[in-house]
């Protein structure tokens, strides 16, 4: 099974934001979305979380159309974890958790749908503060609600907007650590839309560059990091070098120790 | 590709989980009971407020009428005026009370958790006011004949207060408004209407105007049994409707727009079937009792302090608390300056501004 986009084109009004963006993400698959400001990745993970309707084009699961599908039953196979913002209303982190559950509950929550809420406030290590209100935690904390929420769901395919930018350095890495951990132990697929290529490089398995809402290079991040491309596409003169273990790391040109590049590419 | 890194949550050990999971029944439970409590309260706050007068009557008295009204039986000659007071003046009057302030109460908490905003309700967001117009206006046009509500009047207000409401709705979410932007145009509608009111009561004859002006401070005076069947009914049919979306409506407040959609729920129709409901609700208490403020505020602010903002628990909470409210601002109405009776809207006033304002005052601490 796969999640696969096909042809999807996007428009505020009359600014155009996706272009024919296809692409396809294997089942338990870590998949990056990368590009500058603007380039179209949030919006993209916004079209499979149902948040936006695309003009046109497809987004399906393992061959089942996720657009066509009744919302009740897309929120069963895809969840969506929100850039964290400001709740106007206190709740406790188990009710938060809770909310997840909404497409899977009647009119009251049932004994299992509270297990499926505890196991997911235990595995994003909650657990000790679950009965606090969610206007005592901190930023990180707060980012790994939203991800239990997530899980709640129970989802097979896993949506996340830049859950990253508003983290320091530590919950950044726990964040990732933990959704990756998601994707190898229980089969979920992930799509992040992230700004740090260094970070996805690390802990994605596929890394999709989005510039002007196409789609400029898609695959494994070593063989989807090209120097050039990244150059033209941040305007900014970047080096790929390959670190150990095979993960490649990006840098800039300009915070390269040596000051003439050996064979940087023409910056703008 | 690195091995895949081990996460750093830890994973709780097995015992741990046994512990403290039985509290998650509890916390439900106790808000069950709280629940209980309150009706319980209610009912007897509204026996207790028909007690309050100038003509005596005890908890015995209005519970022998009502069992007599009810039940029928022997009207004994000494009980008859008590019996007359009890069921033609102090319980239509207690109830309609009751109903008004339930009704608006739950209107207001729709509508601050569909806008995610606790300091909106039917009246700062100026649907009250502009009800008040709409019913002044069909009293006008039927030359002060309709009186009482008719449902001419009670149409009139229902339309203006839908229309105001769609505007300032729509331009809400069109303009992603602030909360600040959405009290300030709330607060010119207000201004406007009022205005139009006024200018209304400027053309209008004696009996007219007489009729109008009991629109623009709110009150449960002259309450009849026609008029506590009809809003009670409103607010009775309301809350089970609204309750079947309490759990929608929890997706929304707490999670966003976006993050609903997410989840399953259809945005765009909720909010529309929502505030419609909320705004009838909202329009039948104006187009009985005129506008009164401050409880669609007040109701749902006291009963989240109480309850939690949990809308499963909130809405039939805040269905007593703005219940109680009303009936108790009322019986305050008519005791502090006996005999003359203070209308209701102005008592709650008094209550709800300082709220209010301390609403305001606190926001940035509460999120």
């Amino acid at each position: 099974m796969s999640l696969d986009l096909d042809s999807v084109r996007f428009a505020y009004r009359r600014h155009r934001v996706l272009e024919d963006v296809s692409l396809s993400v294997e089942e338990g698959r870590f998949c990056a979305l990368l590009g500058p400001n603007g380039s179209g990745k949030s919006t993209l993970a916004k079209i499979v979380a149902r948040v936006l309707r695309p003009e046109s084009g497809s987004v399906s699961f393992g061959g089942r159309d996720l657009l066509a599908a009744p919302r009740r039953e897309h929120a069963r196979v895809v969840a969506y974890v929100p850039q964290s913002g400001e709740a106007p209303f206190d709740q406790s982190v188990r009710d938060a958790v809770l909310l997840g559950r909404t497409p899977h509950i009647g009119l009251r929550p049932s004994r299992l749908d509270r297990e499926v809420v505890d196991r997911a406030i235990d595995q994003l290590g909650l657990t000790d503060l679950r009965d606090r209100q969610l206007s005592q935690l901190s930023g990180g904390q707060a980012q790994r609600v939203l991800i239990a929420r997530a899980l709640a769901q129970e989802p097979k395919v896993l949506l996340l907007d830049e859950p990253t930018s508003a983290l320091d350095l530590r919950y950044q890495i726990e964040t990732l650590q933990i959704v990756r951990a998601v994707t190898r132990t229980q089969g979920v697929t992930a799509l992040i839309a992230i700004h740090d290529l260094n970070h996805a490089a690390h802990f994605c398995d596929q890394a999709v560059l989005l510039h002007g809402g196409r789609i400029v290079a898609d695959g494994p991040p070593s063989r989807a990091y090209d120097p050039q491309v990244l150059s033209s596409v941040y305007g900014l003169d970047v080096r790929v070098n390959s670190g150990e273990g095979g993960v490649v790391e990006v840098r800039p040109s300009v915070l390269e120790p040596t000051p003439v590049g050996a064979n940087g590419t023409d910056g703008p | 590709m690195t091995d895949a890194p081990t996460t750093t949550a830890p994973v709780p050990p097995r015992e741990r989980e046994a512990a403290p999971r039985p509290r998650l029944r509890d916390r439900g439970s106790v808000r069950r009971v709280v629940l209980g409590a309150g009706a319980f309260v209610s009912v007897l706050a509204v026996a207790w407020c028909v007690t309050v007068g100038t003509a005596g009557a005890g908890l015995s008295d209005v519970w022998h009428a009502v069992r007599l009204s009810v039940f029928g039986g022997v009207l004994a000659d000494e009980f008859a005026q008590t019996y007359a007071i009890i069921t033609n003046l102090r319980l239509p009057r207690a109830l309609l009370a009751f109903a008004a302030g339930a009704a608006l109460s739950v209107a207001g908490v729709v509508m601050q958790g569909l806008l995610r905003n606790p300091l909106v309700s039917p009246f700062t967001l100026g649907v009250s006011p502009a009800a008040a117009f709409g019913a002044s206006l069909a009293i006008l046009l039927t030359g002060g004949s309709a009186g009482s509500a008719s449902w001419l009047v009670i149409a009139s207000a229902l339309v203006t207060a839908l229309a105001v409401s769609a505007l300032v709705l729509g331009l809400a979410s069109a303009k992603a408004m602030s909360t600040a932007t959405l009290l300030l145009l709330g607060i010119a509608l207000t201004q406007l209407f009022e205005a139009m009111t006024s200018a209304l009561q400027f053309v209008a004859d004696e009996n007219t105007l007489q009729a109008i002006v009991r629109w623009t401070f709110g009150s449960v005076n002259d309450a009849s049994w026609s008029d506590v069947r009809l809003v009670g009914a409103t607010a009775l049919l309301a809350l089970p409707l609204l309750w079947y979306f309490a759990k929608d409506l929890n997706a929304v407040a707490f999670a966003g727009d976006d993050a609903a959609r997410s989840l399953g729920v259809n945005v765009t129709a909720l909010r529309v079937g929502l505030i419609i409901v909320s705004v009838v609700l909202a329009s039948v208490v104006v187009s009985f009792c005129g506008v009164i403020g401050f409880v669609g505020l007040v109701g749902p602010h006291i009963a989240r302090l109480v309850i939690g903002a949990d809308h499963r628990y909130l809405l039939p909470f805040s269905f007593l608390t703005g219940g109680l409210l009303l009936l108790v601002a009322d019986t305050v109405g008519r005791t502090v300056l006996a005999p003359s009776v203070i209308p209701v809207g102005i008592v709650v006033a008094f209550i709800g501004a300082p709220v209010f304002i301390n609403l305001i005052l606190t926001r940035k601490a509460a999120r």
